[in-house]
């Protein structure tokens, strides 16, 4: 399958870094006004993928049989997101919508996570947080998926010394892998626990010794298709959820979001009044997580 | 780029015809036609740089998904669920997307390996196939020429592609062709089989179905008709045994159903539930009565409100008159352990610990809102000796309230799937003609009714199945009915694959007894074969060890338990690995060893000459696909008869390209291939349907009604006949005059011949005969099943990492462990010190309710020993918590003790985690059908 020639960094590395070091110097408030200030980001617009020939599409929804009423939630979400691909890129704002009363625990998000991404023991970018509550036979629990919150106001992005993590046009944040120094500040700072620190261990290691073929394949991450390998990065590196910018930009959705056993999980352009997201967070029973802190999360939580 | 992708393909067949190459093709040079190389446009595609995606289907575990594999460069790099399927619909679950740590595992077993040391002691040395097949056709060819061939037990696993072996070995001519469900949870089976022929009743909340629209067109529905569903021990978020009841229940309660959940643990599916009702473990069968006995005396057909019955349901049933008969016929009797009439709410409150309102409540609930479904389950009913009374009457539950086969209602999903296998299960060779000599005399009869089970101890098993192997092994079989009554002979071979009953398989001692017994200086089972791609511990016993390839790398077919008929291919995804073989590799290898070594029931013409290729193989058991009754509404197909038996891919169907034979009723379409499947993204998907019981429609029972009768008469053409579920085996104990030890256990002289009523063994609260143990042992033992921590996959690092349910927990303590692997020669220390810190590691736990551990001194963590009336003991940590209800301790069904070094780290906590069946009782199996009785036992607790 023909690989994007370039990271999805590199086009916008200029521009991004540009504004992440303003962001980091402006105040709160501030950085609300640098941000829409910032213009003449390019973004490099895809075509929608299901077209363009030799990619790989987990989920060819196109040849599911026509609905009796509304249709697979997924072919729903891979039609919002290849419009939204068709936008300029600081058009599009991408959000997810987690459904907890879909959410049965099952953790299969967290693993497609790690093998999509190729994630070494002690990473993970979703895990499924369990609260319980209540004495016998009064109890509750509850399943808590946390990606990143991909926050507008990211508390991670302005403690970081090199520049190396920013905030992208579509809201993404994103780790530029060769200028992150794992000083780990950006891990301490993110109120979601949402960034682990790459140790360098491989799955071999406490298994026989020997890798395994699967750790060994470049991680689609960012596009950079980059092989894991001593001392190299992304090992001491800080790493996190993007939604996976990989498989969106080609006009396929998040490993998480497809694999989802509740189907509790949704993604698409917030800024698309039509997509399921939009139509989602309009609800009622819509929170997220530490509100309070200004964050503005654009993972969102259906209760 | 055609014709370089040719050269390259040509090359590669070259070295392997000229066994250039090493391993397994050096195999194939000594072994002639017993080993084929895959054919070259499959192996081109496996061979292919680049990326692809690859449909194939899971065995992870049983739920068996459709899968959509990424593989790159020839490498699995992730796998997702394959949206074609409705079964799964895209979603893949945690184990299912974590299959790359089984396939490419360390302790994969690699190559054939024969033991050198004792049984049990893991030392063996790997050897050629030529050698290991060497080994077990002489054996095998041995045992049958000295016992007959029934001395042997092939137990082909839980997995449906077990086909390869099921046909060689009844073509060798044994009947004892075993899958792993015999033993799991037949007790949950038994009222669905006995009633109309299935298995299995779900909820009818796949979606997307298949639907024949008003104006023609076959569209797919997503809409959740459901308003009630009740899970009665049953745990689909966890177990996800029937996966699309994750996604199904929580979209159904999005739509406004209501989820009730009866289980003494609060289970990942009870934390989605309106009402979770933590009952007594044991009495499901009192409160599925107690909801009867309500909805009979409640029912008024002039009262909207309390109109719970749906009389419709006589139209296609018999007998329900003897059976509410003969269940009312308990109301006026006491039940000697309190006192209080049967069945009554206030008996049913005392024994299950629910509040008689709560029951009251329960059962007005489920009789006045439909549609509904009354879901039992697989570890709350099916492991304990009185589950099938509790079957019986969840089934009747689901009829009389007419919410069987209606929309958004119960489906028998056993009776809708589609058909597959035909030929190729070997069902013709077990009836051929068989002679043995029994007590001096010459008798002929059929091979299957050599069966160690169905005409032996458990004449009403069913399913291939074959219950309490320890004692047979020990004790051998006497055949107690049918034409061989008093023939004897011993078990002298167990072939095991992908099963691992020393956890598994009832009491783990009992198992390892049996398989290390000796006369003299020889094992009593005198060949053990262990068949399989994970190292598990009944690999330790076995005399030669296979590797089996890994579901990637091999073919069959798959279809769980869907809402109607749907097949899905299994397909070579990978190359084989290291020397692993396929199931069809395999067992055609062995033919063609028995074959070379004289054996006259293997013959070429049945075996590799009929079947050349895998895919050939394949394609003849596709051939009876869909094979179920056109029926139901709206019709699947309109433009053909009701009735008639569908056969022939969906597109030949839909086109009319089909021969309709009106005598035997059957629409004949092009035959479903395996190349078909490919073309189709490896699925076939024929229409949903409702109200298929309606004159007859898919219903399997004698009188194609939904039978509460079970040994009746009929009278055809002036003759007099028996049918009904149990009429078959009451003949045969009529004429032996003897019933089985299990019907001796419950007094009763002949099967029933409707409703019946036992109390399960070891409970205090129900049963009087062990109401004495109620103070020294307070705890009753259940397990739950832990998907991520299934008995073959707990060497998966990701699993291992992830929590579940109070069962599967973090509290390892910190300890460096000298690492052991499965090498060629078994397991092999490989002077690795490995470190693993504590509290990082999820390990199997003793979930105990906080309030009993604060009493007895405990906190979470503490190590406790167990041990039952019996003696039997086991230790582990205990997890206090506030989800389970008092007096009950949950385990992790073979989630603890494992002592195989294959299970990677559950194997170094071995010490420090509970085995589930090493405090079950070995001596009783559940009385109709035979299986363990692994929910029914109760213990003291001590700190160690």
């Amino acid at each position: 399958m023909p690989q994007l020639k370039e990271s999805v960094l590199d086009a916008l590395k200029t521009e991004e870094s540009r504004r992440a070091f303003l962001a980091k110097f402006a105040s709160a408030v501030f950085a609300g006004l640098v941000a829409p200030a910032v213009a003449g980001e390019v973004a490099p617009v895809q075509a929608a993928a299901a077209e363009q020939s030799g990619l790989t599409d987990e989920f060819d929804a196109t040849q599911l049989p026509e609905a009796v009423e509304g249709e697979h939630p997924i072919k729903r979400m891979m039609a919002d997101l290849r419009r939204a691909l068709q936008k300029p890129m600081e058009q599009r704002r991408w959000g997810m919508v987690i459904d907890l009363r879909k959410c049965t625990g099952c953790n299969g998000c967290n693993v497609a996570c790690i093998t999509e991404n190729k994630l070494p023991p002690g990473v993970t970018y979703r895990p499924v947080m369990t609260e319980t509550h209540g004495t016998y036979p009064n109890v509750a629990r509850r399943f808590i998926p946390r990606p990143c919150m991909q926050c507008d106001n990211p508390p991670c992005t302005p403690v970081c010394p090199v520049n190396a993590t920013w905030k992208r046009s579509d809201g993404i944040v994103v780790v530029d892998y060769d200028k992150c120094i794992g000083c780990r500040y950006c891990i301490t700072a993110c109120p979601y626990a949402a960034r682990s620190f790459d140790s360098g261990y491989f799955y071999g290691d406490f298994e026989g010794g020997e890798r395994q073929p699967y750790e060994l394949l470049p991680s689609p991450e960012y596009g950079e298709n980059r092989v894991r390998a001593e001392e190299g990065s992304p090992i001491g590196n800080v790493r996190k959820c993007h939604f996976c910018i990989h498989r969106i930009e080609r006009g396929e959705l998040p490993a998480c979001t497809l694999s989802c056993m509740g189907r509790a999980t949704y993604f698409g352009d917030l800024n698309d009044s039509k997509s399921l997201v939009s139509e989602l967070i309009g609800q009622p029973n819509v929170m997220r997580l530490r509100e309070e802190m200004g964050t503005e999360p654009k993972v969102f939580y259906l209760v | 780029m055609t014709s370089l992708k040719n050269i390259k393909v040509a090359r590669r067949d070259f070295l392997k015809a000229a066994g250039a190459s090493a391993g397994g093709i050096a195999a194939l040079a000594t072994l002639g036609s017993g080993f084929r190389p895959i054919d070259a446009a499959a192996q081109a595609t496996l061979s292919q740089q680049g990326t692809r995606i690859a449909y194939t289907a899971c065995v992870m575990c049983p739920a068996e998904c459709s899968l959509a594999v990424k593989v790159e460069n020839g490498v699995a790099s992730a796998i997702y669920g394959n949206p074609h399927a409705p079964l799964n619909s895209g979603v893949v679950c945690a184990k299912g997307a974590s299959g790359l740590q089984m396939v490419y595992n360390a302790n994969r077993i690699k190559y054939p390996m024969i033991r050198v040391g004792a049984r049990g002691e893991g030392k063996f040395k790997r050897v050629s196939w030529e050698e290991a097949l060497d080994y077990i056709g002489e054996k095998l060819i041995k045992i049958k020429q000295q016992h007959g061939a029934e001395s042997v037990i092939m137990d082909a696993g839980d997995v449906t592609d077990r086909d390869p072996y099921y046909y060689l070995f009844r073509a060798f001519g044994t009947p004892h062709t075993v899958e792993h469900g015999a033993i799991c949870d037949t007790p949950r089976r038994h009222g669905p089989k006995l009633m109309f022929g299935g298995k299995r009743v779900e909820p009818d909340i796949m979606r997307p179905v298949l639907v024949r629209q008003p104006d023609g067109s076959l569209k797919n529905d997503y809409r959740y008709r459901t308003r009630l569903i009740v899970y009665a021990g049953w745990n689909p978020f966890t177990a996800t045994r029937i996966v699309y009841e994750s996604r199904g229940t929580v979209e159904a309660k999005l739509a406004g159903a209501r989820l009730i959940v009866i289980d003494p643990a609060f289970s990942n599916t009870a934390t989605k539930a309106d009402q979770w009702i933590p009952i007594r473990p044991g009495t499901d069968p009192d409160l599925f009565a107690a909801v009867l006995r309500y909805i009979l005396e409640n029912h008024s057909d002039d009262d909207p409100f309390r109109r719970y019955i749906d009389w419709s349901f006589l139209q296609y049933s018999q007998g329900w008159e003897e059976f509410e008969a003969a269940f009312r016929s308990w109301w006026n009797k006491k039940d000697p352990i309190n006192g209080l009439n049967y069945f009554s709410l206030e008996w049913a409150a005392e024994r299950t610990g629910i509040e008689a309102e709560v029951i009251a409540e329960l059962a007005h609930t489920f009789g006045i809102t439909k549609p509904a479904a009354w879901v039992w389950g697989m570890n709350g009913i099916g492991h304990h000796y009185n589950g099938y009374t509790a079957a019986i009457i969840g089934t009747a539950l689901n009829v009389i309230t007419g919410n069987m086969e209606t929309p958004g209602g119960a489906i028998d999903t056993e009776l809708v799937k589609s058909d597959k296998g035909g030929k190729v299960k070997g069902d013709d060779f077990n009836k051929r003609d068989v002679t043995r000599v029994v007590n001096g005399k010459t008798v002929t009869g059929k091979q299957e009714e050599l069966h160690m089970d169905l005409f032996g101890k458990w004449c009403a098993a069913w399913d291939d199945a074959v219950g309490d192997y320890p004692s047979r092994f020990l004790e051998g079989v006497e055949l107690k009915y049918g034409p061989f009554r008093g023939h004897k002979y011993p078990i002298k071979a167990f072939i095991i694959r992908t099963g691992n009953p020393v956890i598994t398989g009832s009491n783990t001692d009992a198992w390892i007894e049996a398989l290390t017994a000796k006369d003299g200086d020889d094992y009593r089972v005198d060949l053990v074969v262990y068949i399989d791609t994970p190292f598990l511990e009944t690999g330790l016993y076995a005399d030669v060890i296979l590797p089996e390839a890994s579901y990637l790398e091999r073919m069959s077919l798959s279809d769980i338990y869907p809402s109607h008929q749907l097949i899905y291919l299994r397909d070579f995804v990978l190359e084989k690995m290291y020397e692993s073989k396929t199931q069809y590799d395999i067992a055609m290898a062995l033919a063609h060893k028995l074959h070379e070594k004289g054996d006259s029931d293997i013959k070429p013409e049945d075996h590799w000459e009929k079947y050349p290729t895998e895919e050939d193989f394949w394609n003849e058991a596709l051939k009876v696909a869909p094979g179920r009754t056109h029926c139901g509404y709206p019709l699947p197909y309109p433009q053909y008869p009701v009735n008639y038996k569908l056969l022939g891919t969906p597109d030949s169907l839909e086109e009319g390209s089909v021969t309709i034979d009106d005598e035997k009723k059957v629409i004949q379409g092009e035959p479903v291939t395996v190349q078909w499947l490919r073309t189709h993204h490896g699925v076939a998907v024929w229409p949903m349907s409702w109200g298929r019981f309606d004159n007859g429609g898919v219903l399997k029972t004698d009188s194609k009604k939904v039978d509460f009768v079970w040994d009746y008469t009929v009278e055809k053409d002036g003759e007099k006949q028996r049918k009904g579920g149990y009429a078959k085996y009451n003949k045969l104990i009529e004429a032996a005059g003897e019933p089985t030890p299990g019907l001796q256990e419950l007094d009763w002289e002949k099967y029933p011949t409707t409703f019946y009523w036992f109390e399960t063994l070891w409970n205090p609260y129900t049963n009087p005969d062990f109401a004495r143990y109620k103070d020294e042992y307070p705890f009753q033992v259940i397990s739950g099943r832990i998907h991520h921590a299934m008995s073959g996959t707990q060497m998966v690092d990701w699993l291992g990492r992830i929590p579940t349910e109070d069962l599967w927990m973090p509290l390892n303590d910190d300890r460096t462990v000298e690492e052991v692997i499965i090498g060629p020669d078994g397991p092999t220390p490989t002077g690795r010190k490995v470190y693993i810190p504590q509290q990082t590691w999820s390990i199997g736990v003793i979930q105990m309710n906080r309030a009993d551990g604060e009493k007895l001194g405990l906190k979470t963590g503490d190590l406790v020993e167990m041990e039952t009336p019996l003696g039997h003991k086991t230790s582990g940590k205990v997890y206090l918590v506030e989800t389970i209800h008092p007096g009950v301790l949950r385990l992790p069904f073979g989630g603890g003790g494992r002592f195989s070094p294959g299970l990677g780290k559950t194997y170094d906590f071995r010490d420090v985690t509970p085995n589930a069946n090493a405090i079950v009782d070995p001596d009783h199996h559940s009385p109709i059908m035979g299986s363990p009785i692994y929910g029914d036992m109760i213990v003291k607790v001590r700190k160690v």
